[in-house]
């Protein structure tokens, strides 16, 4: 199997202007405006084959999405290389760009005052795809994510979860090899997200398209991604099985339990290492094997009126990755 | 409120910059024009060359100060269409007051005063009589009395309807046909602009007061207009607020 | 090309779905040609006057020729390019095999059929209405080179409007201003729209004829109504093709630039 994805030493540097506050310093920054080098990607390394579905992971601002956008030849790297099945994405040919798609969470193709069919029918144009396999393509994503019934309206009468699903089909018409999912999951309800999930899933196993795809979700890794890559501050912190990240780093879950009465907290401390005491919230980590125990004897024993189980936050688990190990493979 | 409006003027301090800029250059070229039309022609409609500067330049003292002093109606749709106009109606500030005004512009500081400068140097060149100053000035005042309700009207119409920016747009345009006195244009068009829109009240008849071509009676029937057209805004603007639907999403 | 016809439809239907603001373009258009028909009017109301070498014929002819010229040259959706540079929304368009150029060339055409349709419908009215004189050109090198004088000022226009715009890549929030000032205010009044720019004396008219601006409205339509002396034609004609030209390039240099530069954020 070829490489799909393959990035090498890839280094990418912002300029961004400070603004001052107040008054004063708006006149000051009119004469001498500071400007300061921030350098997002910090010599990234990592191959991707054809077919696989990885998750890429990473708190806010740690440059994930800045990757994806590489990928796709919106930014240009500072240095470095990045190839994305035997293209230079800089270049942005054409040939290159009815290839790939990538999908913003909240940035929006379709059309706001239209319905979304013509936006479709756009793409269609656009990417030069014959009729039938356009038609057969549409048939088999509008069943997949169930929105035969949306086609006609007007997408600003649509609520988000709609949306995300038609601008799927909107980036995914042209049938890419590769996909780059930019969190797709955000802004969305539990019913949402799964449903998002679903279809990546199926997407890649009936396509065989590489995905490449970014959250700071736990949830959408652990039910989509056999391998990950964790990114923090501009580097890779972990590239490997999820497996392996679970088993290591997230081994523990979050119980967090909303009381009825007060109770002397101290008992709960048997069952799991307190967090947080805010009554009538009390936030217990157990371990991930036994969590589900945890909860029932909570239940048993204590006068709860609601429970949730959570994982950790993403936070927390790159915390422990960096601190525990931190592969990079160069050196800044 | 309107100390953080200069500080975000500052924030896109170019932006402001070129606008300044472009909105000077639009006023010199238009002085040009006028100034080379009557080179050629000698009279418009039988004005002088200094009347017509002189009209063109009342109207834009009237259209300055009363952007000055309503800036914030430019920003009226967005605070109905977010659902903020619901925090002011609440507030004990009058709601009225509040979208009118609070939003003045750090530019106009730099506009206004040469103006003025320009109005007194062409007016005395027209030799006009104590009366007649006295007439032109009270005319102004009347004139932004009628700014006032039409800008009342404006915002109370967009309440109801949720259209402003064109409706601005289209007033703007209106008082623009007032460049030039509106006798050059042919009856009916100067009925209307006289009597239903009365933008010649607003624009040409102060500077013809200044001319001598006003008499006291023209005055004071204008007056009454001027105020007329308050109350009966206001009323619209009360009207207005029955039919508010909140529209927070 | 199928795909920008594809284009072509998809603009000419959302444009036609905004249709208030549409509306109301066409009426500000049509109050300033009012404007000016009166203005002229007034000015040429002795019967017999010539000023700066216009006749009442003349002058009305050519307030008649600005409304469909501009309709013609100064209609555009290129004005959308700033805002979707600030917002972020040119992402999707880098995206994707469409030349971003030939993309915004065919939604501005799409909006001068829609607004040529419209303004020829507002010149016959008013033309039944004021009855103003009309002449109609009769000879074919005039004709030729008033369709040649045409085509530039489309792209000059295109040219200026698309670079204006483009400093949004540099100045997200001041994009406006820009425009405003190039496109709003220089056009404006430099183009002939509001008056024929020979009422200015010598000196300045040979200053502006150096520049873009008059190719717009004023030279083909003076052109178009005989008043260019043979030879003239031609050095306007290059004149104008000039700028074509160092418009056409200066535009892609700084749209390379401006990529470079572009941080595909926005919201």
């Amino acid at each position: 199997m070829d490489r799909a994805v393959l990035v090498d030493h890839l280094v990418k540097d912002f300029e961004v202007t400070q603004k001052e506050v107040g008054l004063v310093g708006s006149v000051r920054s009119l004469f001498s405006p500071k400007k300061k080098a921030v350098r997002a990607l910090k010599s990234v390394s990592f191959s991707i084959m054809q077919g696989e579905l990885v998750g890429f992971i990473g708190p806010n601002g740690a440059g994930k999405t800045t990757t994806l956008k590489v990928l796709s030849g919106l930014l240009y790297p500072t240095s470095g290389l990045s190839q994305v099945l035997g293209y230079n994405p800089w270049d942005r040919k054409p040939d290159y760009l009815k290839k790939i798609a990538l999908v913003m969470g909240q940035k929006n193709q379709l059309w706001w005052d239209l319905p979304a069919i013509e936006t479709f029918e756009l793409n269609r144009a656009i990417y030069e795809i014959p009729k039938r396999q356009y038609k057969e393509t549409l048939d088999e994503l509008v069943t997949l994510l169930d929105v035969g019934k949306l086609l006609k309206t007007q997408v600003r009468r649509l609520s988000l979860g709609q949306r995300m699903r038609l601008e799927l089909i909107a980036a995914l018409l042209h049938r890419p090899e590769v996909l780059f999912l930019d969190e797709p999951t955000i802004g969305l309800d539990i019913l949402g997200q799964e449903k998002i999930r679903d279809f990546v899933y199926d997407y890649n196993r009936k396509f065989q398209a590489t995905i490449l795809l970014t959250s700071h979700n736990m949830e959408d890794l652990i039910n989509l991604s056999r391998r990950v890559i964790v990114i923090n501050e501009g580097r890779i912190i972990f590239d490997g099985a999820l497996d392996e990240l679970v088993n290591r780093f997230a081994k523990k879950k979050i119980i967090t339990v909303y009381l009825n009465k007060e109770i002397d907290v101290k008992e709960m401390e048997n069952i799991g290492k307190v967090r947080k005491v805010q009554f009538p919230q009390v936030v217990l980590s157990v371990p991930r094997t036994t969590a589900a125990v945890a909860a029932a004897e909570i239940l048993q024993n204590f006068p709860v009126g609601d429970l949730t189980i959570e994982e950790e936050s993403i936070e927390e688990i790159i915390g422990k990755v960096f601190k525990g190990e931190s592969p990079t493979k160069s050196k800044k | 409120m309107s100390k953080n409006s200069f500080a975000a003027v500052l924030a896109n301090r170019f932006g402001a910059g070129v606008f300044f800029v472009g909105k000077v250059l639009r006023f010199v070229f238009f002085l040009g024009f006028i100034f080379f039309l009557l080179k050629g022609t000698n009279t418009l409609a039988g004005y002088t060359l200094n009347q017509t500067m002189f009209f063109f330049l009342t109207f834009n003292l009237v259209d300055i100060i009363a952007q000055f002093l309503f800036r914030e109606v430019y920003r009226f749709r967005s605070l109905v269409v977010s659902g903020s106009f619901d925090l002011v109606l609440v507030k004990p500030i009058s709601a009225l007051f509040r979208s009118l005004m609070g939003g003045a512009d750090i530019l106009d500081f730099f506009t206004i005063p040469p103006l003025l400068i320009a109005i007194y140097l062409m007016g005395r060149s027209l030799d006009p009589t104590g009366i007649q100053i006295f007439f032109y000035l009270a005319l102004v005042i009347n004139s932004l009395f009628l700014a006032t309700a039409f800008h009342i009207a404006v915002i109370s119409f967009g309440i109801i309807t949720l259209e402003i920016d064109h409706t601005i747009m289209i007033y703007r345009d209106l008082v623009a046909l007032g460049r030039f006195p509106v006798d050059i244009y042919q009856q009916p068009l100067q009925g209307i602009l006289t009597y239903l829109i009365p933008v010649g009240i607003m624009v040409t008849l102060p500077a013809k007061a200044l001319m001598g071509l006003v008499s006291t009676q023209g005055v004071l029937l204008s007056f009454a207009l001027g105020i007329g057209a308050l109350l009966v805004s206001f009323r619209f603007w009360n009207f207005a607020l029955t039919k508010y639907t909140s529209a927070s999403s | 090309m199928r795909k920008y016809l594809s284009v072509f439809r998809i603009s000419f239907a959302r444009e036609f779905a905004y249709r208030l603001n549409f509306v109301m373009w066409r009426v500000r258009n049509v109050m300033q040609i009012f404007f000016v028909f009166f203005l002229w009017s007034s000015v040429f109301s002795e019967p017999g006057r010539v000023v700066f070498g216009y006749d009442r014929d003349k002058i009305l002819t050519y307030v008649f020729g600005i409304l469909i010229l501009k309709a013609v040259v100064l209609s555009a959706r290129t004005v959308d390019i700033a805002g979707e540079i600030s917002t972020g929304d040119i992402t999707n368009f880098l995206l994707k095999p469409i030349n971003y150029f030939k993309y915004w060339f065919t939604r501005d055409i799409s909006s001068k059929a829609l607004n040529l349709s419209f303004a020829a419908v507002e010149a016959g009215t008013l033309y039944i209405i004021l009855r103003p004189p009309f002449f109609l050109q009769t000879d074919p090198f005039l004709i030729f080179a008033f369709l040649v004088s045409l085509v530039a000022a489309v792209i000059i226009f295109f040219c200026l409007l698309f670079l204006v715009n483009l400093v949004a890549f540099w100045m997200p929030e001041n994009g406006w201003a820009a425009q405003f000032l190039f496109i709003g205010i220089l056009t404006e009044s430099l183009s002939g729209g509001l008056f024929p720019l020979d009422i200015l004396p010598q000196v300045i008219q040979k200053v502006l004829y150096v520049m873009p601006f008059p190719y717009l409205l004023f030279f083909p339509l003076q052109v178009y109504l005989g008043k260019v002396p043979a030879e003239q034609v031609t050095v306007g004609l290059s004149i104008s093709y000039f700028w074509v030209l160092a418009l056409a390039a200066s535009l892609n240099i700084v749209w390379n630039k401006g990529l470079r530069r572009y941080e595909a954020v926005g919201r």
